[in-house]
């Protein structure tokens, strides 16, 4: 096979590769809210449940993770009677989720937390409610501390998908290693797979980039 | 809580409902797949007993037995599953496909987690080694009586069982994930070689020229006699109907020429062939 | 059987605590590897921090490209890329040294961050007192600059450390037999692998648990303006 015929079934398993990215990165960036916040609530069980999920998914490595959603939870669901068999996507998507959402938390939270006193003051001065102030005071305020370090998470995501090849599932990594089974061709292979998660990054980080200018533009603007 | 709580908590749980109802509650019946007209069928990338091309295409002995029978049946449409070996028999009890097409040696153990269907192929066993086959390996047993040598096998595959009973260290084995691994690990010595059928190992032999099959081969021997293994497909427990639906096409299919035509053409030798009818499968699962 | 112990299908908890010493032999090559991986990202970081520190844009520029390309490809593919093409150039590792060295180029691009953030953050003032008080360039850097970046570095490359340690079981893909590659296999010869994948998660939590407070204590312990020299 000429290395060109590669480039078909590579570009199918990039196409898989950014939809799982970008699931995973949006279902995760909303269960970092939820566990940040959650873990600054004064509800004790919210705050549990929070600091449980957090310490679990950041204790534990994501191939374990992904291994235990694909091939034991149906064992565990037979056993309380429940059918949890997961297909290989949704148990790669929840993997990726639960764990870039755990790391996610912490730093949605420590952006929450950067929040200047001041403005807590004064959304008291103004009668705003504790809810009122955190939609509309707080985290508005603490996005543009989050997107470094969210930019950093989604290109981390993004090479955490080539693991999801591991239980068959078709992204980039799977179809490479399917081309190579056929032809023992290592080196173009994995040159070209390589290069294509470089990429990949590459328009990831712009976009990211991207995406914290437009959140920070206010902060410009204040002197 | 705050309604972009409750909002965020519903979204959550419609996509938690979502996901868990787009799982098949269990393994398709014989008549659903007629019904919706799709099979899903899994092979294990190992050539040439069931495999896929870069592609997608589904080629093998397995595989294309397995076209003529769905014909038969009336299911036009297959989804080809490619998996890990070690994957299939779970992957089954998971519902993760409806069959496999990989030409699983029928073995009792297995016959206690899945059901298979009655032989459609015979093969004995084989070795790859470095070309030139310089620590001038010829059997199984050569593993138990050198204890510095040390042999590759694939996970989930019934040579772990051979070369337990032949008395080979834990030690000396090396368990590999893919079939296809077992060239690169032969080649570059981090085994000195691969224990697999004697068709798998022609067909990486073939693939590259770093590795060779071991000449003047003799079949281990267990328990008083040669191995020969019968290949079959495999249905996940409780799925009887599928299996003899099965079982009555692939009785069919065998009398005619083209089956035999498809496991020449595969490299299986007239005696492979011959030999997948002198056993059924409960003779196979029942033994020892 | 595996490594000589059997398991007991009996009950699940009877599983469990059979195969407990079987994890646990797995558990010794994960922290073997993640110490070996730990070392060479160490000393390969520091390679690349130097390098990317060079006043000439010939050698810094390279070394910025080639971190970069480090940072933004999965591990997975390294490996694959370490363990198959090297042979085909005549370089066979074994398998657990292959795993080692993958791990320590894919840390070799966060540690050189590590090095290049805390030997900036030692202040200029630093530096400038140094060159009034007439000591060399050399001198310098292992007298001043190196005794009070220490302290800031540690907690990074600790944290980088518990984070190697999660990544191991991506080696068992080239057979390396870390714990989460000792489970599946024990899943796979008897079709159980709640018991054991369940194991190795909780396995995971308390040596992550163990290794983090031993990074909190050591920078407790590690005193914040930087070591005294004698």
């Amino acid at each position: 096979m000429h290395w060109t015929e590669y480039f078909s079934p590579l570009m199918e398993g990039a196409w898989v590769t950014i939809q799982l990215t970008i699931y995973s990165t949006i279902f995760g960036a909303i269960l970092a809210f939820a566990a940040g916040i959650g873990k600054l609530s004064s509800n004790w069980a919210i705050k549990a449940v929070s600091v449980a999920y957090i310490e679990v998914f950041r204790g534990t490595s994501l191939l374990v993770q992904l291994f235990w959603l694909y091939f034991a939870l149906p064992i565990a669901g037979m056993a309380i009677g429940l059918d949890l068999r997961l297909p290989p996507v949704a148990a790669g998507v929840l993997a990726l989720s639960l764990n870039i959402g755990a790391y996610g938390a912490e730093v949605v939270r420590g952006a929450i937390q950067s929040v200047h006193k001041d403005q807590h003051e004064a959304a008291r001065a103004l009668n705003f409610t504790p809810r009122q102030t955190l939609w509309n005071i707080t985290i508005p305020q603490s996005i543009p501390e989050m997107m470094p370090s969210f930019g950093n998470l989604a290109v981390q995501n993004l090479k955490d998908t080539a693991l999801v090849s591991l239980i068959s599932l078709g992204d980039l990594a799977f179809r490479a290693e399917q081309i190579r089974n056929f032809t023992q061709d290592s080196t173009t292979i994995y040159s070209m797979l390589l290069v294509t998660y470089f990429g990949m990054a590459l328009v990831l980080t712009a976009i990211m980039r991207g995406l914290e200018a437009y959140v920070s533009r206010w902060r410009v603007a204040r002197s | 809580m705050t309604k972009f709580g409750k909002t965020a908590v519903m979204a959550l749980s419609a996509i938690a409902a979502s996901a868990l109802a787009s799982t098949a509650v269990s393994a398709a019946t014989l008549a659903e797949i007629q019904e919706s007209g799709t099979v899903r069928i899994a092979v294990a990338n190992e050539i040439p007993y069931g495999y896929v091309d870069p592609n997608g295409e589904a080629m093998g002995a397995g595989p294309d037995v397995a076209k003529a029978i769905m014909e038969q049946l009336g299911v036009e449409n297959i989804e080809w599953v490619t998996t890990n070996f070690s994957s299939l028999i779970p992957g089954l009890q998971a519902d993760r496909f409806d069959m496999v097409a990989a030409e699983m040696a029928i073995l009792p153990d297995r016959c206690q987690q899945v059901l298979f269907s009655e032989p459609n192929t015979s093969y004995g066993e084989g070795l790859l080694v470095a070309a030139g086959n310089p620590k001038d390996i010829h059997a199984y047993s050569d593993f138990a009586d050198n204890p510095d040598l040390r042999v590759a096998i694939m996970a989930g595959a019934d040579q772990l069982e051979m070369m337990q009973k032949l008395g080979v260290d834990e030690a000396n084995l090396v368990t590999i994930a893919a079939n296809a691994d077992a060239i690169s690990t032969v080649s570059t010595g981090r085994a000195d070689a691969y224990a697999a059928t004697s068709l798998t190992a022609s067909g990486l032999a073939n693939q590259n020229d770093g590795v060779e099959v071991a000449s003047e081969f003799t079949d281990p021997v267990i328990d008083g006699a040669e191995v020969r293994s019968w290949g079959g497909f495999t249905f996940a427990s409780g799925n009887e109907e599928l299996r003899d639906a099965v079982n009555t096409a692939l009785a069919e299919f065998k009398q005619t020429p083209e089956w035999s035509e498809i496991l020449t053409g595969y490299g299986f030798t007239e005696a492979d062939v011959d030999g997948s009818t002198t056993r059924t499968t409960a003779e196979l699962c029942a033994a020892e | 059987m595996l490594f000589g112990y059997e398991w007991d299908l009996s009950s699940p908890l009877a599983f469990a605590i059979s195969i407990l010493p079987i994890l646990l032999t797995g558990m010794v090559v994960t922290i073997q590897a993640a110490l070996l991986g730990f070392a060479v990202a160490l000393v390969l970081g520091l390679i690349w921090a130097v390098l990317k520190a060079a006043p000439s844009r010939l050698i810094s520029w390279p070394a910025k490209v080639v971190t970069e390309f480090i940072r933004d490809t999965p591990l997975l593919v390294q490996l694959f890329f370490l363990y198959y093409v090297l042979p085909e150039y005549g370089i066979v590792l074994p398998a657990f040294m292959t795993g080692a060295l993958a791990l320590g180029i894919q840390y070799s691009a966060y540690t050189s961050e590590v090095y290049r953030a805390g030997l900036e953050a030692v202040g200029a003032d630093q530096r400038e007192a140094a060159r009034a008080h007439n000591l060399s360039p050399a001198r310098t850097f292992t007298h001043i600059i190196v005794p009070q970046a220490v302290p800031r570095i540690v907690p990074s490359m600790g944290n980088y450390l518990v984070s190697i340690m999660k990544d191991v079981p991506v080696l068992s893909v080239v057979t390396v037999l870390e714990m989460l590659n000792v489970a599946k296999i024990v899943g796979d010869r008897t079709f159980d692998y709640l018991v054991p994948l369940s194991m190795v998660g909780a396995l995971y939590l308390i040596m992550t648990l163990v290794a983090s407070t031993g990074v909190r204590l050591l920078d407790t312990w590690l005193p914040k303006q930087g070591i005294p020299l004698k």
